[in-house]
């Protein structure tokens, strides 16, 4: 018996250590990419480019899709802050997902809809449109009501009401910079189509002062898990987005706000509907297309554009959204595994879906699995000890010496909360991720891993309390 | 080989965590920096926004006040031009802070476009170009033998569009670099028209990003004089220029004459068809209505509903769709038909 424990022991922590260590090895690679693509743009002055953009002649059209499903609160601000975008040609699209709240009146009042009759093209077969409505105040804004059909169902009628050639999905919680829209679309201007989709840099806005739609000043909140998931943004945005991005490598792309080439998203059958995350399984489908027609087309991950989200603030709803997220990017990996080491792919077959195999979606089992090791070797003896101790300290440097190298980039570089009291309070915070955060986070996202077996699903919002400050403070 | 020991990682978590520790300390000691620079520059924009007004708009006497003294201040006065050329537009304005600049800000760029920093070469550039700091078109000609980035030779050819027009077309011309249409827009909307007619007359010679890109510059600049290169491209053979032109021609939204455009009346692209059923808009519904009944029955929806849209707009438009609805048994054109008129009279 003892042999076969020492055997696991040692089995187990040869295997935990020799995977973290090539974890953090990718990470270093990939901060270090990040942190000179990002360094060149110091202090260089953004507002020549954006203004440069500002003419119709330069830009193309985007129809801005705002699928929602019960989002009376917040759905009123997100139509706002699309309203300031300062972007030459826009049509707003809001697609009320059957909500059982009041979302579908609160938007018919406030931007006073009128019904209208209008053929719509069904590029992508969705559920029934119920009636379309125009605004009598803004003439680029449409409310389409529908049947209940899940996310995906609604933005797919978007891109079948819409009508340019390219189209922006944002959530009904989620706020735009004014220019993030420019900003996002650059890459897609400048390349001549050759970018055929882009995904922007998403923010955490629980803590922010907000106007009509837009935000006037960033705080850092009180509360400290909507601290640490902010943390994890920067690290995920600077160890992740935009390395992947710089190789055509990024499977990702937020749905919360991303710009895709109407074309290649119907051809590549729009949004799935059978899967929970539909924006990853869009980005991929996209890739398989690429690689279909032999055609030289990119995806991109933008560092600039700015869409603040609302964060969850209690445990229970950032567990159902972590374990959502995990979930979905378990089955879109499962249902594209032939891809997986696949040549004919390329690098997206040959790096990047092994990359999110072994680290992104088997990384929290493998590294729960760390943190049980090390509880059991504090008991079974001092043998153990040195693996148990060197493990952790490959904890130290994973969790928190990569999260404050994360905040101080970001705070050197794109500096979103200025004041040097949010700094500390950060870093401070950071130190103690691997004793609570993290542990948490890993055993939610195995919950995710777990709902893929067993098959659940569902729309997957979480309860709002309204992002700005004028609404409620957080 | 390194072995993984406790020592071992204690010492690099130890160094990482000094490296990070003195990063802070920086980022805090930039940030105090920052602070006093955007105190100094905002005191600066407070004190001298009115002698700038006067000067600028109210034509008063130049005033010592105004020359700056050090970046704070050149980053105030910058805000401040940008914001009067951005919404002002009027040439006296314009001249007096390209002859500021020329005098007083020149020295300052100067010496940013020998920086080792990109981003502070790349915004010198922006405004030698903004502000039309002619007075260092020799350095930027010297600046350009040196090792530059795409995106600098970008504003270098700027730079030339605006000071010299015959430059700048040489250098196009040998240009290695092969840039983007919307970035050929960028750079031939600058130019003047004589100018720009010499290099949409060579049409033939450019590269395929440069002729697309020389056919929406003529579409936007409007001007009457490039209607008849446009003509003339719509038989070119490339369809692709030739739907470049008829949009174009559309833009413009002269049309003297309706028989160079029939036969694209039956082209086997729709995007021909869609584009002849826009130019059709700019001409009287009694010559163009029996070619636009024609395309309000074609295969492809955006024609179908362009044609409809071209008939609509115009007075008679509501009673020959309803005449149309009346005689015609093709589905998909009666519904169009129908939904253009009510949304017609909906919007009344």
């Amino acid at each position: 018996m003892k042999v076969f424990l020492d055997f696991c022991m040692w089995f187990f922590g040869g295997f935990i250590l020799f995977y973290m260590l090539i974890v953090i090895v990718s990470y270093c690679a990939m901060f270090v990419i990040a942190m000179l693509a990002m360094r060149k743009r110091y202090k260089l002055d953004p507002s020549e480019y954006d203004d440069a953009h500002i003419d119709a002649f330069y830009s193309k059209p985007v129809s801005l899709l705002v699928p929602a499903y019960n989002e009376e609160i917040g759905v009123v601000d997100t139509v706002y802050s699309l309203l300031n975008l300062r972007y030459p040609q826009t049509e707003i699209i809001i697609i009320n997902d059957g909500s059982t709240d009041s979302t579908l009146q609160t938007v018919i009042e406030h931007f006073r809809m009128k019904p209208v009759d209008k053929i719509v093209r069904t590029n992508i077969p969705t559920k029934q449109v119920k009636q379309i409505y125009e605004s009598e105040i803004y003439k680029n804004c449409i409310l389409v009501d529908k049947e209940n059909g899940g996310k995906a169902d609604a933005l797919n009628v978007g891109i079948n009401v819409s009508q340019y050639p390219y189209f922006c999905s944002i959530d009904g919680d989620s706020i735009l910079d004014e220019k993030s829209l420019l900003r996002v679309m650059k890459p897609i201007i400048l390349s001549d189509g050759e970018v055929i989709a882009a995904g922007g840099n998403i923010r955490i806005a629980n803590g922010a002062k907000m106007q009509l739609g837009s935000v006037t000043e960033t705080h850092l909140p009180n509360n400290h898990l909507v601290i640490m998931q902010i943390i994890e943004y920067a690290r995920a945005f600077l160890m992740g987005r935009i390395a992947l991005s710089k190789y055509n490598l990024v499977l990702i792309i937020s749905g919360a706000f991303s710009v895709f080439s109407k074309e290649w998203a119907v051809e590549a059958g729009g949004y799935s509907t059978d899967i929970i995350g539909e924006d990853m399984e869009l980005v991929v489908n996209i890739h398989r297309l690429i690689r279909k027609k032999k055609e030289k087309k990119r995806i991109e991950f933008v560092p600039d554009p700015v869409c603040w989200t609302e964060a969850p603030q209690s445990l229970g709803v950032l567990r159902n959204q972590r374990r959502r997220w995990h979930q979905g990017l378990f089955e879109s990996l499962w249902k594209h595994k032939t891809m997986t080491l696949n040549p004919k792919y390329g690098l997206i077959g040959l790096l990047s879906f092994p990359y999110f195999w072994l680290v992104e979606c088997l990384g929290p089992l493998v590294e729960l699995g760390g943190y049980i090791y090390i509880v059991v070797a504090f008991f079974l003896g001092k043998i153990y000890y040195e693996v148990a101790i060197i493990l952790l300290l490959l904890f130290v440097i994973y969790g928190v010496i990569f999260s404050i190298a994360s905040i101080l980039f970001e705070a050197w570089i794109l500096n979103t909360y200025p004041r040097p009291r949010d700094l500390l309070r950060m870093i401070l915070l950071a130190f103690t991720e691997i004793f609570w955060y993290r542990p948490l986070t890993l055993f939610w996202r195995c919950e995710g891993l777990l709902g893929f077996v067993l098959r659940r699903s569902d729309w997957g919002n979480m309860k709002r309390v309204g992002i700005g400050e004028k609404e409620k403070s957080v | 080989m390194i072995k993984l020991s406790i020592p071992l990682l204690l010492t690099v978590c130890g160094v990482l965590l000094v490296v990070l520790f003195l990063f802070t300390i920086y980022i805090l000691v930039q940030r105090k920096r920052e602070i006093r620079f955007a105190d100094v520059r905002d005191i600066f924009l407070q004190n001298s926004a009115q002698h700038w007004y006067n000067y600028l708009i109210n034509d008063e006497i130049f005033s010592v006040v105004l020359v700056p003294r050090g970046r704070a201040q050149v980053a105030a006065i910058e805000t401040i031009f940008s914001s009067y050329l951005k919404n002002i537009t009027n040439e006296k304005v314009e001249h007096k802070i390209k002859e500021f600049s020329n005098l007083y800000l020149k020295k300052f760029y100067e010496k940013d476009l020998s920086s080792k920093r990109w981003s502070i070469r790349m915004n010198a550039l922006y405004r030698i170009a903004d502000f039309q700091i002619e007075a260092l078109l020799d350095t930027c000609q010297q600046f350009e033998n040196t090792k530059i980035s795409e995106e600098e030779y970008f504003q270098l050819l700027k730079i030339y569009s605006i000071f010299q027009p015959e430059l700048f077309i040489e250098k196009i011309e040998e240009s290695s670099v092969n840039y983007s249409e919307s970035e050929y827009r960028r750079l031939f909307v600058l130019l003047e028209d004589d100018v720009f007619i010499r290099l949409f007359e060579d049409f033939n010679s450019w590269t395929k990003k440069i002729q697309f890109a020389a056919i929406d510059t003529a579409a936007v600049k409007r001007n009457m004089q490039y209607i008849d290169q446009l003509k003339q491209l719509v038989t070119h053979e490339m369809p692709e220029i030739k739907i470049r032109a008829l949009k174009g021609l559309y833009e413009i939204g002269v049309i003297d004459e309706i028989d160079p455009y029939v036969p694209f009346v039956t082209s086997d692209m729709w995007e021909i068809r869609l584009m002849v059923a826009k130019i059709f808009k700019h001409v009287p519904l009694n010559y163009t209505y029996a070619y636009l009944e024609q395309l309000l029955q074609d295969e492809n929806w955006w024609v179908r509903s362009q044609a409809a849209k071209t008939i609509v707009e115009k007075r008679e438009g509501i009673a020959k769709l309803q005449q149309f609805l009346e005689s015609s048994n093709d589905l998909y054109a009666i519904e169009m038909a129908q939904e253009t008129i009510v949304r017609k009279r909906g919007s009344k």
